[in-house]
């Protein structure tokens, strides 16, 4: 219990000098003066004393064995793994699947959406055959467009289709007459 | 990193998106059969030739087919293919 007892007391005027003297860090003026006083005060001699039992075990730089470093060492990068680990913690999804198996996966995931898709419209060679560049995009993603070159073979013909089938009604015949008016105009 | 993988998942999450938008597009053209392909190419090839009153009544004349009921539009679009069947057969 040694370690426990309390620092005996210096003068006041000379406390602060102890300490720099026991650390070595007065002038020599001062040095001399302190030493001066410490031969004559046993108060201070008690207190350089008590400071150089405190505090040398302090400062004194336990020697530690290489397996400890090498265990610190070891322990601060697992450490450091760990909390990056943390950071990302969506990367443990992933942990099975590391190295090769991420672009092989991919690969594979991507092979299945566009065989997926193109089985999903049940047509595949058609995926193949693009649109003739004849017939502008525009045309071919508007299905309306589409349908209209689609049956213009036939729209030309509408007025005769109908008197064919004989269900042209009034208002369709005024129209037809109208057309053909405008065409005979034009 | 953190861009990089923000970015690999807004491309992941739109790129099937857009696959898809861009697959949808062209379904239209390819349902149509080698035929009609064909048909409309020559249709659209024939159209730019047309002249503006020509073009102007045949819009007209789709615009009326599209209001026509239709098992009226079904039925001249039969009578119309057996015309033709007829004609090449002849």
């Amino acid at each position: 219990m040694k370690h426990a007892m309390p620092l005996d007391n210096a003068c006041k005027n000379f406390e602060e000098d102890m300490v720099l003297y026991y650390y070595g860090e007065n002038s020599g003026a001062e040095r001399r003066r302190v030493e001066q006083h410490l031969s004559s005060c046993v108060s201070c001699q008690g207190f350089v004393a008590d400071l150089n039992r405190v505090l040398r075990p302090m400062a004194e730089q336990q020697k530690m064995p290489q397996t400890f470093w090498d265990n610190y060492y070891r322990e601060t990068v697992a450490k450091l793994a760990e909390q990056s680990e943390r950071k990302y913690w969506w990367r443990t999804w992933l942990t099975p699947v590391r190295g090769w198996m991420v672009p092989a996966f991919g690969t594979l995931a991507g092979t299945v959406l566009v065989v997926g898709l193109l089985f999903g419209k049940g047509d595949l060679s058609s995926f193949v055959e693009r649109p003739s560049r004849k017939v502008p995009q525009e045309i071919i993603a508007d299905s309306n467009q589409l349908e209209f070159f689609r049956t213009m073979d036939m729209l030309e013909s509408l007025d005769k289709l109908e008197q064919q089938d004989g269900t042209k009604s009034e208002l369709q015949n005024t129209h037809s007459s109208r057309v053909r008016l405008y065409k005979g105009v034009a | 990193m953190k861009t990089r993988i923000a970015l690999a998942l807004v491309f992941g999450l739109f790129l099937p998106l857009l696959a898809e938008q861009a697959i949808g597009a062209d379904d239209n053209w390819r349902n149509l059969s080698p035929r009609e392909k064909d048909r409309v190419q020559r249709n659209y090839q024939r159209w730019q030739s047309l002249p503006p009153q020509d073009k102007e009544h045949l819009r007209e004349e789709w615009s009326r087919y599209q209001r026509l009921p239709r098992e009226q539009q079904d039925r001249l679009k039969q009578r119309y293919n057996d015309q033709r069947r007829d004609r090449r057969e002849d």
